[in-house]
């Protein structure tokens, strides 16, 4: 873009600088507010009115989420996700996004209407807990690995994009004797790093936040993920009981419900916290490369 | 004779035309190889259980499987569509998602808008990643945050009561809860919602903003002349795909809000399924049947999204 000539400041300047800075408190502030209560005690919570920062933090709340034992079972378990689904998400995903490519072979038509449809129609999760059933998957980490091998939409993305590469590049490849596995590894693997950085970031994305399926498929409580760990604290609520039967002496005293649940999410968000900042330009380009196809 | 070896030749040609498909395959023998475990994938994870849809017309019996249990013709559907909480949780789910989409759509065409008008880049970036974060969050983490702040005792409620409000119960509160889980979807998804809309903006001519400098239009005028009405097929692309989607939206939300006070407001066609297939003693026969309902009714929404977005030049839903 080119300079604006003139750069005076007017009040369209003043009011979308207002709007949008009040917009980013709103979102900013909740997340400010569970932080700051993770690190209060209760005395000082039941005391200030308006807390917005704390006097004396102290890390009590951590000790009890961290000895309480389930936030552990929590990490191991969407650690597993994902470092042995999003191998299996990328691999699939990118199989399936090189066939769509393709234009001509027999029985293009009919593969793209096959995929396409599950985009429209699904069976839904019973029957797919019956067939995770039948293959003896439930109670196991492998049904929700399984479960959601590709997301069709991301393929699609991903395939739109090794369609846009340019033709003649295969072509002249195809001339120099190129078979299907030297073009995938020589041409279209080294020019298509931007979208299996995107795509990964999506699947890493929808690992780390998995719980619906793991809560259908597995009922143990020590495979649990951390999304699930994270709803059994806060929102069923059962930390007291937990921690004080875990024989935790004093719990009253200084862990109080509130902080545990609140330094439970803070733990949760940290990693994506962490990230995301540096990240988030390669979501908003998978969402340029979707944009732009249309 | 003559006919015999009219036949002759058509079988000849028959032959030939098979070989070259044959031919063509094998020439083309590594895209099927490639395809194929993501289609042994697609076939026992999504076309099989489509298959137990079947059981919607059977009688499950587990220790017959889904292929030996007996036929019963319509008899779930039949006490489906006798089920009152059945039709209530279908109208719910239109009323809530209709409402839904009338006032949270609006919201990231106006953010894109004023993002457009930020001037200090800088600024623009870091406010871009903060209102985009919270998308990336499960609505399990978005309603343990968001929980907190409307608590009872949370803070919205001490900042109302220190200016002399009184104390409102924003998730306990029947009345209040559908309108919360409104304004929680725009809080969550609303900046993630523009980076589409600044995509199209991107895109626009930049003449045309010369050409109004020229005429010395205002920067309002241009944002309302100008950037509204370029990315007006994206937002009719959008609006009809977001319409496609009202079968099946909110159940991580609502599942996550929602609780005991308020658990009949929010009892959306998916909860209701949860709620009769998980937390009662299943009839997987029944539970199918709404599954199958459902299927079918947000597909034949999606299909005519589709159609409806193409109209307006977009890819559809298919890219």
């Amino acid at each position: 873009m080119r300079k604006r000539k003139k750069k005076k400041i007017g009040g369209m300047d003043i009011f979308v600088f207002l709007v949008l800075t009040l917009g980013g408190i709103i979102i900013l502030f909740p997340f400010w507010n569970m932080l700051v209560i993770s690190f209060t005690t209760q005395k000082e919570y039941m005391q200030t009115k308006l807390l917005f920062f704390p006097k004396n933090p102290v890390w009590d709340a951590y000790k009890a989420l961290l000895g309480d034992g389930r936030i552990w079972i929590g990490f191991r378990t969407t650690f597993l996700y994902l470092i042995l689904g999003v191998p299996l998400n990328l691999f699939l995903t990118t199989c399936l996004a090189y066939g769509l490519s393709r234009k001509d072979y027999p029985g293009r038509k009919l593969i793209r209407g096959l995929i396409l449809f599950t985009m429209l129609f699904g069976g839904g999760i019973i029957p797919l807990y019956l067939v995770m059933k039948s293959l003896n998957l439930t109670n196991t980490i492998w049904a929700v690995i399984l479960a959601y091998g590709v997301n069709t939409f991301n393929a699609i993305l991903m395939s739109n994009f090794f369609s846009s590469l340019p033709e003649s590049l295969l072509d002249s490849a195809k001339l120099d004797g190129a078979g299907d596995w030297k073009m995938i590894q020589r041409i279209i693997m080294p020019l298509s790093k931007p979208i299996f950085a995107t795509i990964s970031l999506f699947y890493i994305v929808d690992r780390w936040n998995e719980w619906y399926n793991s809560m259908i498929f597995v009922r143990k409580s020590s495979l649990q993920p951390l999304q699930l760990v994270l709803r059994s604290i806060v929102i069923d609520s059962q930390v007291k009981a937990k921690i004080s039967s875990m024989g935790v002496v004093a719990v009253e005293e200084y862990a109080f419900d509130t902080a545990i649940k609140m330094a439970a999410v803070v733990v949760t968000i940290i990693p994506v916290m962490c990230v995301f900042p540096f990240l988030q330009k390669h979501f908003v380009k998978g969402v340029m490369i979707g944009a732009v196809k249309s | 004779m003559f006919c015999a070896g009219q036949k002759q030749r058509r079988n000849e040609v028959k032959m030939e035309k098979r070989k070259r498909i044959f031919r063509r395959i094998w020439k083309n023998k590594t895209i099927y190889i490639v395809l194929l475990p993501a289609l042994v994938w697609y076939l026992i994870f999504v076309y099989v259980p489509m298959g137990g849809l079947m059981l919607a017309f059977k009688d499950y019996k587990a220790n017959l499987g889904i292929l030996g249990s007996p036929w019963t013709g319509l008899k779930h559907f039949e006490n489906l569509f006798r089920d009152v909480d059945f039709w209530q949780s279908v109208g719910r789910t239109l009323k809530i998602n209709v409402i839904r989409l009338f006032v949270t759509f609006p919201v990231p065409v106006i953010i894109a808008l004023l993002f457009n008008e930020l001037r200090i880049r800088k600024y623009k970036k870091v406010l871009q990643t903060v209102f985009t974060f919270p998308h990336f969050l499960s609505w399990i983490i978005i309603a343990s945050v968001l929980r907190n702040v409307l608590a009872y005792d949370g803070i919205v409620n001490s900042i109302i009561s220190l200016c002399g409000g009184d104390v409102v119960n924003f998730l306990g509160n029947k009345r209040m809860f559908q309108p919360m889980l409104y304004l929680t979807d725009i809080w969550k998804e609303a900046g993630w919602g523009s980076i589409i809309y600044l995509a199209a903006i991107s895109g626009i001519d930049q003449e045309q903003y010369e050409a109004a400098d020229i005429d010395g239009a205002s920067r309002l005028q241009k944002m309302l002349r100008i950037t509204l009405p370029n990315i007006m097929p994206t937002i009719a692309v959008m609006f009809i795909l977001a319409a496609g989607g009202i079968m099946g939206a909110g159940f991580d939300q609502i599942f996550n809000m929602t609780n005991a006070a308020v658990r009949e407001s929010g009892e959306i066609l998916d909860m209701y399924i949860y709620r009769i297939t998980f937390q009662a003693t299943p009839d997987f026969g029944f539970s199918m049947a709404v599954s199958l309902f459902r299927s079918i009714v947000n597909m034949v929404l999606l299909v005519i999204a589709d159609r409806g977005s193409r109209l307006f030049g977009g890819n559809g839903l298919f890219g």
